[in-house]
């Protein structure tokens, strides 16, 4: 196996765009959460989310923003500045050679929204032509694909929430293994369609308003938690040979050095901490590390009632007594649930915080959950704390579960 | 403005066709405009003229074909037909 690098960071996310501006307010706890004001909102029991500022026409001409969904139009962007990043990553590569992976748990759902709402509520039959292209699952990757001629394999992975920690754990083999010789990898979602929030609202996941400040609304691991507040946005990594990227002197993020792999085949929704665990154990066995060398955490984190105990349970299975000394973030409560692009956001926080040496903190967590008793870096960044192995955890409706294990440069 | 006129200001508008390209007999291929942006360009006449379109297989090629084709649905359209096709309810349940 080779060792894989991480060389280029490519965001579009509710903290800002930049790799500085999305990690300084993540060190600041500046939560992108908010109220959300639209034709629809009040049809809804707390209407906030964590939305991404976006002008569609500076990236897109007329025709390219007819055919991309805007799960399609993060990924590309994204996937644009990760290469940039990357300083010539691409150059002089075999294109067929290179793949793109990249997860999303809901994919063109605000076309096929719109396309619903001309069906029934308008009982139109005028459904656009470009509808399908617009709401199909693999059509994000696809246009990174086209927009760079990349031939080598191009794989959407939708296993809802953890979707984009499979796709970078399924890049990284690829990447390990010689199978290709660049991955672009991450996820994208843009989730926030009426129908796809009423959807989520009527599961009861979603935090009801904290009406004192509203932004402290998603509160993971604390004991008033009430749930998650659904986000958008991409994050995408460009993983490659380590030699290769010694070779070329490339910015080196860190590297990846493992991935976890488990489902809990055990309930649709209910996360199992068994389940958890076991994809932790199987990241640590594939990075050859034993638990003691991990240094932090990056949670799954929701703030949902059942994940926050069951991952806690988890974290305790696998690290025993030393569980109550590892930092571990909850980044959710800032920056929402990304749902297949969470696991990407989340990886490249991991990433930024083992390279500036901060342990992020896991904001709103005044009031501590019994049930949840391990060292949650509340609400302040922590210095000299994040060391230099992290895990960051993904886990999913569906019972698939990814753990990837991050090791600094 | 003639059907012509709209149809340029569409082909400009929504796919970035330089209007000097536009004779009778440029091809639809060499404008940018593939079987994807020939279903989206008949979709958008529908509202633009009005039409309610038939749902065939169209051998359109040029931008001169398109424009005539255009007019004859305007024409056909604009005077209800007497009769209906006594196939019309038969072939729509075997398409």
């Amino acid at each position: 196996m080779k060792r894989v690098a991480v060389t280029g960071i490519g965001l579009v996310t509710p903290l800002g765009h930049s790799t500085r501006e999305v990690f300084e307010s993540a060190c600041a706890g500046r939560s992108a959460i908010q109220p959300i004001i639209g034709a629809a909102t009040g049809r809804l029991r707390s209407p906030l989310a964590a939305t991404v500022q976006f002008d569609t026409a500076e990236h897109f001409d007329v025709q390219q923003q007819r055919l991309l969904d805007r799960v399609a139009q993060f990924a590309v962007v994204a996937a644009r500045r990760a290469l940039a990043d990357s300083d010539g990553a691409l150059t002089s590569l075999d294109l067929s050679r290179v793949g793109v992976f990249l997860g999303t748990g809901m994919a063109g759902i605000a076309s096929m929204d719109d396309g619903y709402r001309t069906l029934y509520a308008d009982a139109s039959d005028r459904i656009k032509p470009t509808l399908i292209l617009q709401g199909m699952h693999n059509a994000a990757a696809a246009w990174i694909g086209i927009e760079n001629q990349l031939t080598g394999p191009n794989l959407t992975y939708s296993t809802a929430c953890s979707s984009s920690g499979v796709a970078i754990g399924e890049a990284w083999l690829r990447v390990a293994t010689g199978a290709v010789d660049l991955a672009v990898a991450g996820g994208s979602e843009a989730p926030l369609a009426l129908g796809s929030m009423k959807a989520w609202e009527a599961m009861h996941t979603l935090a009801s308003s904290d009406v004192a400040a509203p932004s402290a609304s998603c509160k993971p691991f604390s004991k008033n938690r009430s749930g998650m507040v659904l986000g958008e946005g991409a994050a995408i990594v460009l993983l490659e040979p380590m030699d290769a990227a010694l070779a070329r002197n490339a910015t080196i993020y860190g590297e990846l050095i493992g991935y976890g792999l488990t489902t809990d085949s055990s309930h649709i929704a209910r996360p199992s901490a068994q389940g958890q665990a076991s994809a932790m154990r199987a990241a640590l066995q594939s990075a050859g590390i034993t638990a003691d060398q991990v240094d932090s955490i990056n949670a799954h984190g929701t703030g949902t009632i059942a994940n926050d105990v069951a991952e806690t349970s988890a974290i305790r299975s696998v690290f025993g007594d030393r569980a109550g000394a590892i930092p571990i973030s909850a980044t959710k409560a800032i920056h929402g649930h990304l749902l297949g692009a969470a696991g990407a956001i989340e990886c490249v926080l991991a990433l930024l915080a083992m390279r500036h040496r901060i342990a992020l903190p896991t904001m709103h967590l005044d009031q501590s959950d019994p049930e949840c008793d391990l060292d949650y870096v509340a609400k302040v960044a922590r210095s000299g704390a994040a060391g230099n192995i992290m895990l960051s955890n993904s886990f999913a409706f569906g019972g698939t579960n990814a753990v990837l294990v991050l090791r600094s440069s | 403005m003639t059907t012509t006129d709209r149809i340029i200001a569409m082909l400009v508008n929504d796919f970035k066709v330089e209007p000097d390209r536009l004779s009778p007999t440029a091809r639809l291929e060499d404008l940018g405009i593939d079987s994807l942006g020939l279903a989206e360009l008949l979709f958008n006449f529908e509202d633009e003229f009005h039409l309610k379109l038939p749902d065939v297989p169209l051998d359109l090629a040029t931008f001169g074909d398109v424009v005539r084709y255009v007019d004859e649905q305007i024409a056909a359209q604009s005077t209800p037909p007497t009769v209906a096709p006594a196939s019309a309810h038969d072939a729509q349940v075997v398409r």
